[in-house]
């Protein structure tokens, strides 16, 4: 998975993959987990809040996803994919998982509500860093059919599970598995990945 | 809405549909389990999974928010205090070190604790309120352009799911299924979902109402899928309606011509 992180590496020009520092966070080195959060956080805390909105519980849940990298960092097997997915991969997650259990709350439905204004696009843009990755994901997103499209958001950053999307949209939820797939396919060609090598 | 993770199991020869959802998180924690010991036996999944994953780190990537600095200082702080997992094989054991006492406890087991309590949630239809909002707001500009029927319903929806009075209910349809009402009073509007509902002849249409005091006014054709129909939305809701369904000839009834197989009051 050499070439798939070196793209994702670009991401921000970092000085050493986080394929690299993350057999040195098992061991216990500071310093690297130091590294680590300096390339990543500004990402882990991107998908967070775009999931979950509220900028209080956003940087909460950061904080448990990097803690979660330095405690679980000697389980991450490069042959499974890049350091920047697993990573990626942990925050979503974990940023999933929080949501559907504030969701099961009323109350805090209110409050989520509430900060969805707050925090609007316009506001969040000062924080977000404009990259050409940024544009390149737009654009790619652009490939997609409006369905697929819908599917792969309500998903990855709403939150919601398959069966949740189909009622949402009304569409059967075999269509939308299927949708998803296709759409991951066409994002994964659209940003350049035509395979992993093992 | 949904109901329990057991009703809707996926069978173990289907699994393989699920690889998109799964990546997306889109799978109840049954699934994701099942599904990752799938993936013990299917290496072509494996290696489908792992582009995937690289597919959506980057789409989660792309909009990074800059942590306001202070936290960079408490997240070194917190490793410090924070056990680490010894490596597979480490001591011919797989597991965990025991933290010292004093120390947290692994967030593994937190975590774990919440996931099973997640698996019995029932995710109810106001669950739809942010991301119906936040996937209209996420739409960029020449997509808006594009906006299809369901995409300006979705808006329409997020109204209603967004108020702060909103209220849900279910009931039961006589018929089969169940139906779910999502209300905002000061809106005067509703959405409309149910799903279980039994499939009808050609001839024949589910029809929404709303029943009450001003009388019986139709609400709509409900197009069923795979026993699902909705969301549909509702205004002009009034004071002491009720919302009903009945079946109707396939051109629909301009007043009910057949009891309802599910009444909801809306009234508190």
């Amino acid at each position: 998975m050499t070439e798939p992180e070196h793209r994702a590496g670009s991401l921000s020009g970092p000085a050493r993959r986080l394929d690299d520092l993350l057999p040195l966070i098992a061991r216990g080195d500071e310093r690297a987990y130091e590294a680590l959060y300096d390339q990543a956080a500004g990402r882990v805390l991107g998908v967070v809040t775009r999931v979950l909105r509220d900028p209080a519980q956003s940087e909460e849940v950061m904080q448990e996803v990097l803690l979660e990298v330095w405690r679980t960092a000697s389980r991450f097997d490069p042959a499974l994919g890049s350091g920047t997915s697993w990573v990626m991969t942990l925050a979503h997650r974990r940023a999933v998982d929080r949501v559907r259990s504030e969701r099961s709350h009323a109350s805090r439905e209110l409050r989520g509500a509430a900060a969805a204004h707050v925090i609007d696009h316009d506001q969040v843009a000062e924080a977000v860093e404009v990259s050409l990755d940024r544009e390149r994901v737009r654009r790619c997103l652009a490939t997609l059919t409006p369905l697929q499209a819908e599917c792969v958001e309500l998903a990855y950053f709403g939150g919601y599970t398959y069966r949740e999307v189909g009622e949402l949209l009304g569409v059967p939820t075999g269509t939308v598995k299927t949708r998803m797939r296709d759409g991951l396919i066409k994002l994964r060609d659209c940003l350049g990945y035509d395979g992993g090598v093992p | 809405m949904s109901s329990g993770d057991e009703l809707h199991f996926v069978p173990d020869s289907q699994l393989h549909t699920l690889a998109g959802a799964y990546v997306l998180d889109a799978v109840t924690e049954a699934e994701r389990a099942a599904f990752a010991r799938h993936l013990a036996d299917c290496s072509g999944c494996r290696h489908e999974i792992r582009e995937f994953r690289e597919a959506a780190a980057m789409l989660g990537a792309a909009n990074q928010v800059k942590p306001r600095p202070e936290l960079k200082a408490s997240s070194l702080r917190g490793i410090r205090h924070t056990s680490q997992l010894a490596p597979l094989g480490d001591d011919g054991e797989a597991g965990p070190r025991p933290p010292t006492p004093g120390q947290p406890r692994p967030y593994g087991q937190a975590s774990r604790r919440r996931r099973q309590l997640l698996a019995r949630v029932t995710v109810a239809a106001a669950a739809f309120l942010i991301a119906a909002g936040g996937v209209v707001g996420a739409l960029m500009h020449d997509q808006m352009q594009q906006l299809s029927q369901s995409q300006r319903q979705s808006r329409m929806i997020a109204q209603v799911l967004n108020a702060p009075d909103r209220t849900m209910l279910t009931a039961k349809v006589s018929s089969g299924g169940q139906a779910t009402v999502v209300l905002s009073k000061r809106q005067r509007a509703l959405v409309f979902t149910a799903h279980g509902l039994r499939s009808l002849p050609a001839t024949q249409s589910y029809e929404l109402w709303l029943m009450g005091p001003r009388g019986d006014r139709p609400a709509g054709m409900l197009a069923v899928q795979g026993g699902m129909a909705g969301p549909a939305v509702v205004s002009g809701l009034g004071a002491g309606d009720m919302i009903g369904v009945t079946v109707e000839p396939a051109s629909g009834s301009a007043a009910p011509t057949s009891a309802p197989v599910v009444m909801i009051a809306t009234a508190s």
